[in-house]
Formats: C-alpha cells, sequence, structure tokens
C-alpha cells in the first residue's frame, strides 16, 4: 500500500529532514510512527499527501508512483488519503455536519449523495445527535470525531493521523484511538503519528520509530521505546 | 456541472460579503476609472460634433451694395451658382435682413428704437456662398476673391482654419491628460483589486487550506476569486451607468448653450450607443480586475 524507498527530504539546503527513508506499509495495518519533536514525522507525513516533494528516493502510494506528483494531480491523491490533525482544522461558523459536507461540496458532489454520505459517517463517528452544533459547543474529542468524519467521506484507502489527540485529554484520546481501530478493521490503512507512550504501548501494534530523520526501530506488536 | 458554478458563485458572494469595505473599496477605484473613460469619451465625441459643425458652417458672404438693382443681383448670383465648388447660394434680400435683424434684436428695445427712429432700412442685401466641402473652401474663397462686380461692397469669410486648430488643439491637449488619468486609475485599480483578493484569501485561509486537504479541485479554489473579480467588474460597470446619464443631464444644458445651433444631444450619443459603450467596458475592467485577482492567487493562494 505504502513504500518508501531510499526517501531523503530536505527543505534548506545541506539540512536534511529525513535520510534514507526505507518503509513498507501493507493495505489494512495500523502503524504508529513515534519520534522525539523535530525528529520529521510531520514532514514525513507531508510527504504522504504530496504536499512536500522529496528530495531522493521514491514513494509509491498503492501502484501509483506520487514521488514527482503534479499540483494538478495533488487533488486526486488527497481523495485517496484521510488526514487529521493535533488542530482539527474545523470551520468555526460551520456546524459539525456543514463541516463534514463541506469536504464534499467542494469536490461537485450532489447534495442527495452528500446527505447520505455525511449523515453515514456521522453515525460511524456516533455524533448523529450533535450534528447541528458549532465546534465550539462540543468537546475537543468531538471535534477530533468530526474531523475523522470528514476524512472518511471520499472513503479513503489510508487515513493518516498527526497527533490526533495531543490536545486531548486521556479519556478523550482513547475515544479517539478507538475511533481508528475500529476504522482500521472496517480495511482503512491507519498511521498513527503520537507521542504518548501510553496508547503506543496499549495498542500492540507495529510501531515505527524515527530519529533525527531515520527509522531507528521497526517492531511489531512494539512498545514506545524512546 | 451547474451545481460546481453555484457552489462558486455561492463562495465569491461569501467572499465579497465578508470584506464589504474592501469590495466598497475596489468597487469605488474603478468606478472613479470608468468614470475618467467616459468623461473622455464624451470629450471625443464633442469635439468632433465641433469640427464637424465647424465645418459645416464654411461658407462665404457676399455684401452687396444697397443700391443694386435686382437684375444686377440675379446675374451675379446665378454667375456664382455657375462656379463647380459651389453647392448652394442664398440671397438675403435688403427687407430679409431686416427681418432677421428685428427678430434677432427683438428683446432689445433700443436697438428697435433706434432702427425706427432712422426711417430707412440700413442693411445691404447679401449672398451666401456654401462650398461643395469644407477642403474646397480654401479655393473657392480664393475664387471668390478674385471675382470682380461692381455691385460687391464687401467680402466675408469665416476663417475657420483657426477655430479648426484651436478646437483640435484643446481635444488633443484633453485626450492627453486624460490618458494620463486613466492609466493612473487602470493602475491603482489593478493595486487595489489585487490587494482585496489578497485580503479575501486571507480571510479564507482556512477554507483553502481545508479544501486542499480534502481534494478539491484547484479550479474550485481558485474560482469564486477570479469570479468576485468579474462582480466587482459587474458591479462598477452598473454604478458607472447609474450616475453617469444624470451627470450628462446636467451638462447638457450647458452644451446646448455652447453648441447652440448644431443640435447635439450628448445623452442620446450615449444612450444609442449604450452597449458598445458599456459592454467594452465591462469587458475591459473585468479583464483588469481578473488579472490582478489572478497573480494574487497566484502569490497567496498557491494554486
Ligand atoms: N517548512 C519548513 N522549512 C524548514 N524547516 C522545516 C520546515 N518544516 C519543518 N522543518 C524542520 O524539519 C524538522 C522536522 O520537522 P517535523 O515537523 O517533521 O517534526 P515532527 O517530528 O513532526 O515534530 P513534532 O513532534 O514537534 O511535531 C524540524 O527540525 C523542523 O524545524
Ligand atoms: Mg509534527
Amino acid at each position: 500500500m505504502i513504500k518508501l524507498i531510499n526517501v531523503s527530504k530536505s527543505y534548506l539546503k545541506n539540512i536534511e529532514i529525513l535520510h534514507d527513508i526505507n518503509l513498507y506499509i501493507e493495505a489494512g495495518e495500523f502503524v504508529s510512527l513515534v519520534g522525539q519533536s523535530g525528529s520529521g514525522k510531520t514532514t514525513l507525513v507531508k510527504v504522504l499527501i504530496g504536499e512536500e516533494r522529496v528530495g531522493g528516493g521514491r514513494v509509491i502510494i498503492g501502484d501509483w508512483d506520487i514521488t514527482r506528483i503534479s499540483k494538478r494531480e495533488v487533488p486526486y491523491l488527497r481523495r485517496q488519503i484521510g488526514v487529521i490533525f493535533q488542530d482539527f482544522k474545523l470551520l468555526p461558523k460551520k456546524t459539525l455536519w456543514e463541516n463534514v459536507a463541506f469536504a464534499l461540496e467542494v469536490c461537485g458532489q450532489s447534495p442527495a449523495k452528500i446527505e447520505k454520505i455525511v449523515s453515514s459517517v456521522m453515525r460511524l463517528v456516533g455524533l448523529e445527535d450533535k450534528k447541528n452544533r458549532y465546534p465550539h459547543e462540543v468537546s475537543g474529542g468531538e471535534q477530533q470525531r468530526t474531523a475523522i468524519a470528514r476524512a472518511l467521506v471520499h472513503q479513503p484507502k489510508i487515513l493518516l493521523a498527526d497527533e490526533p489527540t495531543g490536545n486531548l485529554d486521556s479519556i478523550n484520546a482513547n475515544e479517539i484511538i478507538d475511533l481508528l481501530e475500529r476504522i482500521n478493521k472496517f480495511g482503512t490503512t491507519v498511521i498513527l503519528v503520537t507521542h504518548n507512550r501510553e496508547i503506543v504501548n496499549q495498542l500492540k501494534k507495529r510501531v515505527i520509530t524515527i530519529d533525527n530523520g531515520k527509522v531507528v526501530s521497526d517492531q511489531e506488536k512494539g512498545k514506545y521505546l524512546l | 456541472m451547474l451545481l460546481s458554478f453555484v457552489r462558486i458563485v455561492k463562495f465569491s458572494i461569501q467572499d465579497i460579503s465578508r470584506n464589504v469595505w474592501l469590495t466598497i473599496a475596489t468597487v469605488t477605484i474603478l468606478v472613479l476609472a470608468l468614470f475618467s473613460v467616459n468623461v473622455l469619451l464624451t470629450v471625443e465625441m464633442l469635439s468632433r460634433h465641433a469640427i464637424e459643425a465647424v465645418k459645416e458652417k464654411v461658407d462665404i458672404s457676399l455684401y452687396l451694395k444697397s443700391d443694386a438693382s435686382e437684375e444686377q443681383i440675379s446675374s451675379l448670383r446665378s454667375q456664382v451658382s455657375q462656379m463647380s465648388r459651389v453647392k448652394k447660394v442664398l440671397y438675403t434680400s435688403k427687407a430679409d435682413a431686416l427681418r432677421f435683424f428685428r427678430e434677432k434684436n427683438k428683446d432689445n428695445p433700443e436697438v428697435l428704437t433706434a432702427l425706427r427712429e432712422l426711417g430707412r432700412n440700413p442693411l445691404s442685401p447679401s449672398l451666401i456662398i456654401m462650398p461643395n466641402s469644407a477642403d474646397e473652401a480654401p479655393m473657392l474663397i480664393d475664387e471668390i476673391k478674385k471675382m470682380d462686380s461692381d455691385i460687391i461692397e464687401s467680402r466675408d469669410f469665416a476663417d475657420n482654419a483657426l477655430i479648426l486648430e484651436k478646437i483640435n488643439g484643446i481635444t488633443n491637449k484633453v485626450k492627453e491628460v486624460g490618458l494620463f488619468i486613466i492609466s493612473i486609475f487602470i493602475f491603482t485599480s489593478m493595486l487595489v483589486a489585487y490587494n482585496s483578493i489578497k485580503v479575501a484569501i486571507y480571510t479564507h485561509r482556512r477554507e483553502i487550506e481545508i479544501m486542499r486537504l480534502v481534494g478539491a479541485p484547484n479550479t474550485f479554489i481558485y474560482l469564486p476569486f477570479v469570479f468576485s473579480g468579474i462582480i466587482y467588474a459587474l458591479m462598477s460597470v452598473l454604478i458607472i451607468i447609474a450616475i453617469f446619464y444624470p451627470f450628462l443631464g446636467l451638462l447638457q444644458p450647458y452644451l446646448e448653450v455652447f453648441f447652440m445651433d448644431y443640435n447635439i444631444n450628448i445623452i442620446n450619443y450615449f444612450l444609442d450607443n449604450f452597449w458598445v459603450i458599456f459592454s467594452l467596458q465591462f469587458v475591459a475592467v473585468s479583464l483588469i480586475s481578473v488579472l490582478s485577482s489572478w497573480l494574487a492567487i497566484r502569490r497567496y493562494a498557491r494554486v
């Protein structure tokens, strides 16, 4: 599903952020990506969604080589990869329902389809009863669940979560992780970037550790190392 | 396709209404630019009419001796009529001249009293000679000057060349200044439109970020801003139409006085050419504002 071959990346000349990364992630896997602040995790996420180009190596998603992806092709990639972030990225003046629908509207989906898809993803994340509230009227965990619902509207094969629990207390955080596991069970590949030792250790899934832009460990049923 | 269009329009209207003041500023500067364009157009049209009118007016008057007999006059008249450059010869008899004079001075009792006290008709009969065309006038004038007749008292040649030169001079000055002002306005319009779109993009940065994230096509991201540029253009053209006609209405009475005999109506001119004038202006302003939007989009929305 995801192949990184000898990937390197630098923003400024001479300062390499990722060095010679080789990763192979299969369809349907649940992978945690851990590493200290500044180790290059977010950079890796940006490479996977086509926001940053790599300096060397190859990046392959499914059977699509996105190493030299053009600006015009990026939207197609984004519809195959859902992304969520620490800061939810919801629009404050839209209700939860409208926030999710927005993702379909801007891709030209018809109102009938939007209605159908949005209500099904809202049910999946358990927010049907709060769909008419505004983001500031719900908890952080519920905001993140809305963001997850939005990331799922195109039925992506991959879900990238960059520190999704960073702004949440442990109860809300656990709910989000449960939800990600549930989504993974439906067959979606999930990549979870996190700092949270407890979460990683509880998951008992594959853990990839990056340090200073290098993969330093890659364990099935791994533990948080650093 | 239609659905996307409706959404793009909706998004663009949202963008315009969220930045009302910027919209007002942009449209105002576009309206000023259009106003100067239309004033220049008016000047151009007036000067064309004035030149035509003055050219038309080329006539040569021969004042005849008061004691010339009717036979002498009519033989002179037919002699002039036969000249190849002459279109028409009008004869004003002594009596006609007096009638015109009375008519012209009907509001001037002192002149009429003086005339009555004089007790006789002091005016001379005259022939007014019109050339075939304004261009032939100088040659005709030469011929008339050379003409020899006992009954001619004086010859009067309106010196139109000088007037034409003056009108041309003034028009060219006005055009020069006008083009300078217009180019300044165009430049300012572009800056202001560019800036408005830049701010609109900034206000929508979260939407744009999310659109990118969820895989909205690039066209969907930038078209609303391009469309906003077109809406600015449309609003400014509608406003200029709404204010320019009343402005012409204010101007018209003065022009009527100025161009007394020539029947100039600039409102009609603008009405007759409504579609050409204003659709061209709409296209031009759209180009200006879409181009500036596009530059701002390239720079700030990175599409
Ligand atoms: N746009 C950029 N230009 C230059 N350097 C950058 C840019 N983005 C990130 N970096 C640098 O790249 C390195 C890795 O950043 P990255 O955001 O990938 O780290 P991270 O592992 O996600 O950290 P955190 O856990 O704090 O989110 C950092 O040293 C950062 O300063
Ligand atoms: Mg990060």
